[in-house]
């Protein structure tokens, strides 16, 4: 029962990895800019999280709804401002943009939080244990696994089914082809930039028990998100889903086998998945 | 047509900066640790020029062969009894080297955001292994109190006043700097400018794209190794700091920061930078993240090639009167 | 001091540059069909056609830059349909692109130089500065001269017009000493003004290469074509003589009788 239960946890894991990194995976696989903020979004929305069920005597779950809503709006104003100059930009500057954008989200926090890292208070139902019958879990967890799963295949069906799911993957797949057949890519691409940015801001609010929750959030979990997304594959939900679940188990796993440098499998296997297929789990070839 | 083949003649003030070394030590008997740390930091920036203002290669991941030179040097100090520092600095130059030609052979099939993350990913793997194998390398605590030879038999490393360490950081960043520039305007130096300017022509003029960006890439490596190992003899310890995305990231602030692609730029950048952080970082860390995030970004949009550029397009706007 | 100094293995009459049955799809896009093509030593021959025929296409796939889905590619008796870009270079194809690809912050001088070091073998070299290889740079500047760009050696290419920079798009491609040179659409963008000067640069390009050039400019096409070529839609469409193309009714629906009265 062992494996079980550690497979679950690493599962859970999973799971906030794909909630935080499926926004970013879909923006740059349709913008194809690298954001390495991305985190600080997650960041942001469990700061919210904490802040509106202390200050404001908010439940957890509309803290999470809201929480996803103001970060989305703040990822908005910043996209129109700031990203949007540098659409075309080369990859050098959107990488110093973007670092110096967690920076000062580091900053911000710290200044006006502390360095402390913070604890998000789960509510009664999700705080007890769950009987399964071979096994009681943690009720959390389990509620993570399903939350995740429903929302791949929330995302999914949104893809494949809608207009703007068929715009989307059209414009991911082919930005020029799509635009001369009319899409408004810079559109669509506000849209999902402030709906992957509030997914992930979701993700990093409910995610705080298990990857923790501090100003460093941002950078210390970088590589992996990105790993996440290129492993993936950029604009393939289910790609991702996969991937953050592979290395969510991994890394879970890892951690309790080889708490020293155990990580260093993931990226080691990183780079051999990445070399022998670049495009991802379920990508396609560039031309 | 003469004059614009010459580009490679010495001018005047190209030898301000060494003139400036030799008188900051002289000047500045007190800062001179501080003085080797902004030694090391400049060559190890030369080092990413090579790659990221010349081939064009973007990288995250630098700090992997500065720490492996680094770990050499102290791996063959603390297992070997090893301390000679010449031949340590040619060590960590092959070793580095080595990792450089064999990651650069593998990870510039890629491009764009997959390679900048497989060179993430090389410097993760490296300082995690650093961590797993702490038997050798000594974890996270690393290997403190380190002590080398003298160099060439005469000079003792200096642990009060770092006088020894100062002048031998001035020394190797010197040698490692002519070796740089003569690779710069050398034919092969060229062609990186060319790759980095226009990859697509360079494949049409039949040139070896991929084989020359690694050979660069391996060069680079060895130089930033050189940078780690004179970093241990100057301090006298490696930790997995060495290894890290604050370095990595840190060395790639300081290179955009002076200018890349400029050969000085990195010692614009790393003197100003370094500076600037011993000065404010200290009193006010956060405010130092605050102002140098705002400062990045501003850069991003403004001010992208650095110092060397807006001290250009100032020239212009002047000549232009 | 050309590329592919190896032994010829054209058998007697054979073209220098040759596809056989060349097809190249994307999905259900077929954007080259089955292209037979000879380029004869010495031979100036136009390609025309629509837009979207295919012409760069072609280009692309005699370069390398593209690989067929079936077909050959024979240069000199010997196929190179899998050799790469860079490889077929060595060998003797050299091309000018449509869009000017060239090293914008560089010097006029140094771009050829770039191309001239690259095919001497010298691209590579370590040790002494650039600007000491004499060769080098006195074979760019004799190229920059022929094409009457002396005056602009040191100028960044950026800082030139348009048209000027079209000429370094040659010199390039010739600095490559080439035994073949593709030339894509080299007028286009030159404002009518300056063009005279593109004119006497193919004219003045040497005998012993073999030229093909992709026009739109009707004008140049029959001035400078010994044989032209017509594709459409992928497919070659017709080929012969000046006075041959001029005469076929089809080839004139094609383009709406209007750029063939020459």
């Amino acid at each position: 029962m062992d494996v079980v239960s550690t497979l679950l946890g690493g599962l859970a894991a999973g799971m906030v990895l794909f909630i935080v990194s499926v926004g970013l995976s879909v923006t740059m696989g349709l913008m194809g800019f690298v954001n390495l903020a991305h985190g600080a979004f997650a960041m942001l929305g469990g700061y919210f999280v904490v802040y509106s069920m202390r200050r404001w005597g908010l439940a957890f779950e509309p803290a999470l709804a809201l929480g996803f809503v103001a970060v989305a709006l703040v990822a908005v104003a910043l996209e129109r401002t700031l990203y949007a100059r540098l659409y075309r930009a080369a990859e050098l500057d959107q990488v110093l943009f973007t670092i110096g954008l967690v920076f000062v989200m580091i900053a911000l926090v710290t200044l006006g939080v502390g360095p402390e890292s913070q604890r998000v208070v789960l509510p009664a139902w999700l705080a007890g244990q769950t009987d399964l019958g071979f096994l009681t879990y943690r009720t959390y967890s389990l509620a993570l696994i399903v939350a995740g799963t429903l929302l791949m295949l929330a995302l999914w069906l949104g893809f494949e089914r809608t207009r703007i799911g068929a715009k989307i993957r059209a414009a991911v797949d082919n930005r020029r082809m799509a635009e001369s057949m009319g899409v408004d890519v810079g559109r669509l691409f506000t849209l999902t930039f402030a709906l992957g940015s509030g997914l992930a801001a979701v993700g990093g609010g409910l995610g705080a028990e298990i990857l923790g929750l501090d100003p460093q959030y941002p950078l210390r979990y970088l590589a992996y998100f990105l790993i996440v997304v290129a492993v993936g594959g950029l604009g393939k939900v289910t790609g991702v889903f996969f991937a953050a679940l592979l290395i969510g188990v991994l890394d879970f796993v890892l951690k309790i086998y080889f708490p020293k440098g155990g990580t260093m499998f993931i990226y080691a296997l990183t780079l051999i998945f990445l070399l022998a297929r670049p495009q991802g789990i379920f990508g396609k070839r560039g031309t | 047509m003469q004059e614009l083949a010459a580009r490679h003649r010495l001018r005047w003030w190209e030898a301000l900066p060494w003139v400036a070394g030799l008188a900051c030590f002289f000047l500045f008997p007190t800062y001179l640790a501080f003085g080797t740390q902004v030694l090391v930091t400049i060559l190890f920036a030369l080092s990413l020029d090579l790659v990221l203002g010349y081939a064009g290669i973007v990288t995250l991941g630098h700090a992997a062969f500065f720490g492996a030179g680094a770990y050499t040097v102290g791996m063959l100090a603390t297992h070997l009894g090893w301390t000679e520092p010449l031949s340590g600095l040619l060590a960590a130059a092959l070793v580095a080297g080595l990792i450089g030609l064999l990651s650069g052979w593998v990870l510039l099939r890629t491009h764009g955001l997959t390679l900048l993350m497989l060179t993430l990913c090389t410097m993760a793997l490296l300082e995690q292994a650093a961590n797993m194998f702490s038997g050798w390398t000594g974890g996270f605590d690393g290997m403190p109190g380190l002590s080398f030879k003298p160099i060439l038999g005469l000079f003792e490393f200096d642990v009060l006043f770092f006088r020894s360490q100062y002048l031998y950081a001035l020394a190797v960043l010197f040698a490692c700097f002519v070796v740089v520039r003569a690779l710069v305007y050398s034919p092969f130096g060229r062609s990186l400018t060319g790759i980095r300017e226009n990859v697509l022509r360079m494949h049409a003029v039949g040139a070896p794209v991929r084989a020359r960006q690694v050979i660069a890439y391996a060069i680079s490596a060895a130089l930033a190794g050189v940078a780690g190992a004179v970093f241990v003899h100057a301090t006298g310890f490696v930790n997995l700091a060495v290894l890290g995305l604050e370095r990595a990231a840190g060395v790639l602030i300081i290179l955009i920061l002076g200018g890349h692609g400029r050969l000085y730029g990195a010692f614009v950048g790393a003197i100003l930078y370094m500076v600037l952080e011993h000065t404010l970082s200290k009193a006010y860390p956060t405010a130092w993240q605050l102002g140098l995030g705002l400062g990045l970004m501003l850069v991003a949009l403004y001010a992208r090639n650095g110092v060397f550029g807006m001290a250009d397009a100032l020239r212009r706007r002047w000549s232009a009167r | 001091m050309s590329a592919g100094a190896a032994a010829s293995a054209r058998p007697q009459g054979g073209a220098l540059l040759e596809t056989r049955a060349l097809c190249r799809n994307f999905g259900a896009l077929q954007v080259a069909n089955n292209v037979d093509f000879r380029l004869e030593a010495g031979a100036r021959h136009a390609l025309i056609g629509p837009n979207g025929a295919g012409k760069t296409t072609f280009i692309n796939l005699l370069t390398g830059v593209l690989a067929p889905s079936s077909g050959q590619v024979l240069l000199d008796g010997e196929d190179v349909t899998r050799l790469a870009q860079a490889r077929r270079v060595k060998r003797g194809i050299a091309r000018t692109f449509q869009i000017n690809q060239l090293f914008r912050g560089l010097s006029v001088l140094e771009n050829v130089c770039i191309a001239v070091a690259e095919r001497m073998g010298a691209g590579g070299g370590m040790l002494r500065p650039a600007g000491r290889r004499t060769e080098v740079v006195e074979e760019a500047a004799r190229l920059l001269d022929t094409l009457r760009l002396s005056a602009d050696a040191g100028s960044r290419v950026a800082e030139l017009p348009y048209g000027r920079q079209r000429l370094v798009e040659i010199a390039i491609a010739l600095g490559l000493s080439p035994r073949v040179l593709l030339l894509d659409e080299p007028a286009a963008g030159i404002p009518s003004a300056e063009s005279h000067i593109l004119l006497d640069a193919i004219a003045g390009l040497p005998r012993e290469i073999a030229v093909l050039i992709i026009e739109h400019d009707m004008d140049l096409v029959f001035r400078f074509a010994q044989r032209i070529t017509v594709m459409v839609g992928g497919s070659v469409f017709a080929e012969g003589t000046p006075a041959e193309i001029a005469a076929n009714r089809e080839v004139r629906a094609v383009y709406l009788g209007t750029a063939l009265d020459a």
